[in-house]
């Protein structure tokens, strides 16, 4: 059963669908298309199972679907075949790093913003998933991948993320 | 561990999700490696810019109100639509004409006390349950009244407007963000001796509000009920709501209350 509880995502799933679909007016359809499926699939839901997960599957699924524009993924190679940067751990890398923590502090909410749109929408997703508070069987559900691989690819995202924002000139 | 094994599982020991072995390792590791450390350190501040400086932006309130209405009883959750469609035709038929009938009737019976609160008392206990049960409950543990508020700034689409800082009877544990029924909330958590009280706060528009006679306390209107074995206090103060539940003696509770509700 489906109980009225599950009203109590809507501010995490429309968070979740603004930061895909990129506009106010496709994420409330997104979100109340979501709605709708849940009711609809009622029955499929197993009670005492994890429905804020649930929730999060139908509205990504739902994107997917219906309302992906995005056809070409922004990281060479898509997130599970790019190689984890290793650190560099001498002098030119220490220093290198010193001006990516000072960026990261000084990044204004727009900039952080801005720098996760640009990210594909599968690393978007798990980042976003991973704020939420899911963990990585809940995100592997989400995502409809082996909750090994959403380690790295929560990394990846991250390490993307971190790359974008360390281009960026303020 | 090496570099790679350390940097795979970086995020898990930064929010404490490894075995205390594994733990241990990775901070043997980061305190020879200067590489990784530094990984670490900009690992910290890439989760600090996220979860303090991402917009998050909350549904709007008409979109909440359009779910919320277009959200079937729950006995039609339950099953097959064709099923329950053909069984439920005579009881939505006999529902309709009492909700016809019922204005008619309305004026004769007086309002239960406590009636239309149901869904809000449950929620509220439900909630401190959630909090007391968890095994880390606070998000922000206590450094006073002015470092937990701010703390929410950002979090929430409303500033939840309270200023007692906590005292020797009821010690200002800390806070956390959670949900009331369909909406984002401040749950602050006071100590009482060694029980646990939680205070709800949330936008006050919207939810079933009890119909019975409020309690008056100070310059509110309290509602005071009981719940498996739980107090449970609710009211309004202009656009936001409050909850406090907790096991205590309801007495103790209303000393809470006009502390809250109290000047700055």
């Amino acid at each position: 059963m489906v109980g009225r509880e599950a009203l109590a995502y809507a501010d995490g799933l429309y968070n979740l669908a603004r930061y895909l679909t990129k506009n106010e007016s496709d994420a409330e359809d997104l979100v109340q298309d979501t709605y709708g499926r849940a009711i609809r699939s009622a029955a499929q839901f197993t009670p005492g199972s994890n429905l804020k997960a649930w929730l999060f599957r139908i509205l990504r699924n739902s994107f997917v679907s219906h309302y992906r524009r995005e056809r070409h993924n922004p990281i060479t190679g898509g997130l599970d075949t790019v190689a984890p940067r290793l650190p560099v751990p001498d002098d030119i890398g220490r220093l290198r790093e010193s001006v990516e923590i000072d960026r990261l502090r000084k990044a204004a909410a727009e900039d952080i913003e801005r720098a996760l749109l640009a990210l594909s929408e599968d690393a978007r997703t798990v980042i976003l998933l991973d704020l939420e508070g899911l963990n990585e069987s809940e995100t592997a559900l989400v995502i409809g991948c082996a909750v090994g691989t959403v380690k790295s690819r929560l990394s990846r995202a991250r390490a993307a993320l971190r790359q974008t924002l360390r281009e960026w000139e303020p | 561990m090496d570099c790679h094994d350390v940097l795979l599982v970086l995020l898990d020991y930064q929010q404490g999700r490894l075995a205390p072995e594994a733990h241990g390792q990775v901070r043997a590791h980061l305190d020879t490696c200067a590489g990784c450390a530094h990984e670490d350190r900009l690992e910290h501040e890439l989760t600090q810019a996220l979860e303090r400086r991402l917009p998050q932006y909350a549904a709007p309130l008409s979109l909440k109100r359009r779910l919320a209405a277009k959200w079937p009883a729950e006995a039609l959750l339950r099953e097959e639509p064709k099923r329950w469609f053909a069984r439920w035709i005579p009881a939505a038929a006999v529902a309709l004409a009492l909700v016809a009938l019922a204005p008619l009737a309305w004026h004769r019976l007086p309002a239960p006390a406590g009636a239309g609160s149901g869904a809000m008392v449950a929620e509220a206990v439900n909630d401190h349950i959630r909090l007391v049960q968890s095994e880390r409950p606070l998000e922000i543990e206590s450094g006073g009244i002015h470092q937990v508020i701010p703390w929410f700034s950002g979090r929430l689409d409303f500033s939840p407007t309270v200023r007692f800082s906590g005292d020797a009877d009821f010690p200002l544990r800390g806070g956390a963000i959670g949900y009331f029924v369909d909406r984002r909330a401040a749950a602050l958590v006071y100590g009482r001796r060694l029980h646990t009280v939680s205070v709800f706060i949330f936008r006050a528009d919207g939810l079933p509000w009890p119909r019975g006679e409020p309690e008056k306390m100070g310059r509110l209107d309290v509602w005071r009920t009981a719940s498996r074995g739980f107090n449970v206090l609710l009211w309004r103060d202009g656009e936001l709501g409050f909850a406090v539940v907790s096991e205590v003696d309801p007495r103790d509770l209303s000393l809470l209350v006009s502390r809250l509700s109290g000047p700055a």
